[in-house]
């Protein structure tokens, strides 16, 4: 059984820009492998600048990769054409971490989430309506909220929206950067159910981005580490949890901050 | 030094793409300015057809481009029908009227728009400050246009000053004494309304650049050694203010010859502005291309200088330009 | 808020101002090119509600100017002629809003011509020319900021959302024309195209080449806001979506710069305004008969009229409202979106 998504040793390549000192070119991505089954969740985790964002924006065709292959159900999508990636980008959507930034906050959140079937224009404005309204119901945004601005809404309702709004147009493939990073503690608990919810119902396919190891225990099937650009260890979750082989992995899954025992002492008085 | 290079080229760059620019509009005029040349009765037939000979009309346009290139390098900016006389020369004695006038005036108003700024903003909010900030906007609601038309008016109901020209007629005959006198009160009107039309906004920029620094930490240290206040403002204060003035002055530099125009042409000055009006009316195509050529290497010049004094000014600029 | 209370005081006054501009041919007495050579420079009429012998009428009337004896030019009241002003009367025809026929004017008066604000050369009332050529003046402005946004957006866009060698070379033709003089632009493009034409190319002309001289800073603007919002995830996540760039542009950057565009407009209209104005004053604008705010200020070149007819700069006087109400518009709007300063544009010029 092929899996849905396979990286082979992705490197990309930014120039550096004009007001740069240097001519140098940076590296954003070193050498990046990994492979997701269907219906699975694989966690990338990796500290801030190890290029997972980047390796986001290739996998959803947004960035072109310098060098190396990305397999999406056996489609080699280097080897696409521009318009040919568009008619695949629809397949793997992205939920991005801020959603200040990845909805645009003058629009309603019933606009937000129609925008999909509006940009692939075959819809009718009542279909995209009723549509979009499916979705918001699904991710559990009430109808009230249906009419209101983006930048009126919490945070959580927010991320909702976002994966409303990626949901859409039924990907196979959904990437989600971070997306639970910006979020209280008791908001993520919701969002990550919503997800699991949503993942065995509809069969989706998430490529998990974090650099909280604590998240990827809870939702991930499988773990795949990242290090300045490369993936340097990945397997399933309990092996890589239980017993990290490099040094990056153990720091970052020592990392996580614990709540130390005492604190019940503070609360009995 | 590299710095200096990199803005010398793209001074270049400018003229050259200015050149072309101005090149472009005389040549793909529509109509061919020849055969109106041609119907002017003034100019004989023989110098029509010198000059297209000159100017090469049947050659394809870059080539065209070239030539005019190289006459104007060598100095040669064409001929002027009006005035029969080559360009450069009448541009010349043009020019350096106007420089008179602008000189004058933008040393008058820098003299007075630092120290106008500086005492607002160290009294920021304050009853001067107010009335400043008040007087500078009404200012500056009233175009340039207005002021020296009403300035006009007022001089030529009151007699006080002359109202044209840059002399009176027996003026080869005054004593140095005055001749100076003369050339003063001449000066007055032109120089007032080009003063009243670029102060206020100097005002503003110097008051807002001087109360940003006022509040920086490094001259309340100063306070607290014990400095003057005259010393606080002027040494300190200003200095750090310095860069957008120096920019500011830089770009005064450049309008030395273009910014008077509107006053020279109300007030009867004798300068580049009349001139090139009078060439525009009379289709002296000549003498507008000079003119305009002359205005921009002044431009162009004004932002250079502003360049080269900002890096001379500010050591963190020197820094900046000699890691690269 | 208080803030967009200045901004609606700001916009109101102007709306107002605009409007009395708008319906010239209702607040103005007469046709502006009706002539009536038996009373040149006329000084301005004073109109009154007491007469002579102190009685109060309740119809404001006014006194026709005689010469006075043996002077050429001193006027004095026709005590024994008074003429009461009508409201809304019937007088020349005018076009109301250019197109409905009407012959409705606020005020008027039989008999003789009544001057609220004196009479030029040829006898036309001042009042009228002004009212009519704040009509030409302002359309300049206006269409000429039109024009002028309109290439700034597009180029700005374009430079912005493409980049690379296209960013470059936009860039730094936008350099180019920021380095140079605009009025001696304006002269310059002026002066290569035909001198004598009629009055609407006239006024075409003024509006395309103030609209190709100012278009660098504006176009610099946008280029920024296009740089900025290009990066936000919700262009990425369109562009997901398979959106094309037409469509990024349209629905997702464009709506983000039409604060700097609003801003752009109020401060980009008052100067071409004063373009037309300077043009037209120096003969290069548009011709008589038509009037605009410029060339009736042209007619105070002569010096007789400079020193004896003072109401002839009125022209002048009537712009600075509009002035005022613009800059106040544009400093309320960028206080309002808390953009760059007012000081960066350092004087009336586009430039």
């Amino acid at each position: 059984m092929q899996p849905l998504l396979r990286v082979e040793n992705l490197v990309k390549h930014y120039a550096a820009g004009r007001s740069a000192p240097s001519k140098d070119k940076f590296a954003a991505l070193d050498g990046v492998s990994l492979s997701i089954p269907a219906r699975t969740t694989l966690a990338l985790i990796g500290e801030s600048g190890s290029g997972k964002s980047t390796l986001a924006l290739c996998i959803a065709c947004l960035e072109h990769p310098t060098s190396g292959s990305i397999w999406f159900e056996g489609i080699d999508v280097a080897a696409l054409d521009e318009n040919q990636q568009r008619l695949l980008r629809p397949q793997i959507q992205l939920v991005f971490q801020d959603p200040a930034s990845s909805l645009n906050p003058r629009w309603t959140a019933l606009e937000i989430v129609s925008e999909p079937f509006f940009v692939q224009g075959r819809f009718s404005k009542q279909e995209r309506s009723d549509k979009a309204g499916t979705w918001l119901d699904r991710v559990g945004i009430s109808r009230k909220m249906v009419s209101r601005r983006a930048d009126e809404l919490s945070g959580g309702q927010k991320q909702r929206l976002a994966i409303a709004r990626a949901l859409a147009l039924e990907p196979k493939l959904i990437i989600l950067d971070e997306a639970l990073s910006a979020l209280d503690c008791s908001v993520q608990a919701q969002i990550s159910n919503l997800l699991l919810e949503l993942q065995s119902s509809l069969g989706l396919t998430y490529l998990f981005i974090t650099h909280d190891s604590a998240m990827a225990a809870q939702l991930a099937d499988q773990i795949a580490v990242m290090d300045h650009g490369r993936t340097v260890e990945s397997g399933p979750a309990e092996k890589i949890l239980s017993s990290p082989g490099h040094g990056a992995t153990r720091s970052l899954l020592a990392a996580t901050p614990r709540v130390p025992e005492t604190h019940s002492v503070l609360v009995d008085s | 030094m590299r710095y200096f290079l990199r803005r010398i080229l793209h001074a270049v760059f400018l003229l050259f793409g200015v050149s072309l620019l101005t090149f472009l509009f005389s040549a793909l005029t529509p109509g061919n300015y020849f055969d109106e040349m041609r119907l002017n009765p003034q100019i004989s037939q023989a110098t029509v057809a010198a000059l297209r000979a000159q100017y090469q009309l049947d050659r394809p346009l870059p080539v065209r481009y070239l030539h005019w290139l190289n006459a104007v390098a060598h100095g040669e900016l064409g001929f002027s029908f009006a005035y029969n006389s080559p360009v450069g020369p009448l541009l010349w004695v043009r020019a350096r009227n106007t420089l008179l006038l602008t000189i004058t005036a933008t040393l008058l108003a820098w003299l007075l728009a630092l120290p106008l700024g500086v005492w607002s903003a160290s009294r920021l909010g304050r009853a001067p400050d107010r009335v400043l900030s008040w007087t500078t906007a009404t200012l500056l609601v009233i175009p340039d246009l207005v002021l020296a038309l009403g300035l006009l008016i007022l001089a030529v109901r009151t007699g006080w000053f002359p109202t044209g020209g840059l002399a009176t007629v027996d003026f080869e005959n005054m004593s140095p004494l005055h001749k100076l006198r003369d050339l003063a009160s001449h000066l007055t009107l032109p120089v007032t309304a080009l003063v009243l039309a670029t102060l206020p906004m100097l005002v503003r920029h110097v008051r807002a650049s001087v109360a940003e620094v006022l509040d920086a930490p490094f001259l309340r240290a100063a306070v607290g050694h014990g400095i003057s206040q005259p010393k606080l403002l002027y040494g300190y204060a200003l200095r750090a203010a310095a860069n957008p003035l120096i920019s500011l002055f830089g770009f005064s530099v450049g309008t030395l010859l273009s910014g008077s125009l509107l006053v020279e042409v109300v007030m009867s000055w004798p300068g580049l502005g009349p001139l090139l009006l009078e060439a525009i009316l009379a289709r002296d195509l000549y003498v507008v291309i000079g003119g305009v050529l002359l205005s921009m290497i002044f431009l162009v010049s004004g932002n250079l200088l502003a360049d080269v004094l900002l890096y001379w000014a500010d050591p963190r600029i020197r820094i900046a330009a000699s890691a690269k | 808020m208080t803030r967009p209370r200045k901004l609606t005081r700001w916009l109101v006054a102007l709306v107002v101002l605009h409007c009395v501009v708008a319906g010239a041919g209702f607040f103005a007495p007469y046709d502006p090119v009706e002539q009536d050579r038996d009373h040149p420079y006329l000084p301005p009429m004073q109109v009154h509600l007491m007469d002579t012998q102190h009685h109060f009428h309740s119809r404001p009337f006014f006194y026709p100017l005689r010469l006075r004896e043996g002077s050429f030019d001193q006027y004095q009241e026709d005590t024994a002629a008074a003429v009461p002003l009508r409201f809304f009367v019937h007088g020349a025809d005018y076009p109301l809003l250019g197109f409905v026929p009407s012959r409705l004017h606020l005020f008027g008066a039989d008999g003789a011509r009544v001057y609220l604000l004196g009479s030029d050369a040829y006898g036309r009332d001042q009042l009228s020319r002004i009212l009519f050529g704040g009509q030409v003046s302002l359309l300049a402005g206006l269409f000429g900021a039109g024009v002028t946004l309109f290439l700034g957006a597009l180029i700005g866009m374009a430079a912005g959302y493409y980049g690379g060698w296209r960013d470059d070379l936009l860039m730094r033709t936008t350099e180019l024309f920021l380095a140079l003089p605009w009025l001696y632009l304006l002269f310059a493009l002026r002066a290569f195209l035909p001198l004598t034409v009629s009055p609407l190319e006239a006024f075409l002309l003024v509006v395309v080449v103030i609209g190709m001289v100012g278009w660098a800073r504006p176009a610099r603007l946008v280029r920024g806001v296009v740089l900025s919002v290009k990066e936000r995830d919700f262009v990425r996540a369109a562009r997901g979506f398979g959106a094309s760039d037409s469509y990024l542009m349209r629905r997702h950057i464009l709506p983000e710069t039409a604060s700097v565009l609003l801003t752009q407009a109020a401060i980009l209209v008052p100067q071409f305004v004063l373009a037309e104005m300077t043009l037209s004053f120096l003969g290069l604008g548009v011709p008589e008969p038509t009037s605009s705010w410029g060339n009736l200020l042209a007619s105070l070149q002569p010096y007789s009229v400079l020193v004896s007819c003072w109401w002839m700069y009125l022209p002048a006087v009537a712009i600075v409202p509009f002035f005022l109400g613009y800059l106040g518009l544009a400093s309320a709007l960028q206080q309002r979106s808390g953009a760059y300063k007012i000081d960066e544009q350092s004087s009336w010029s586009p430039t």
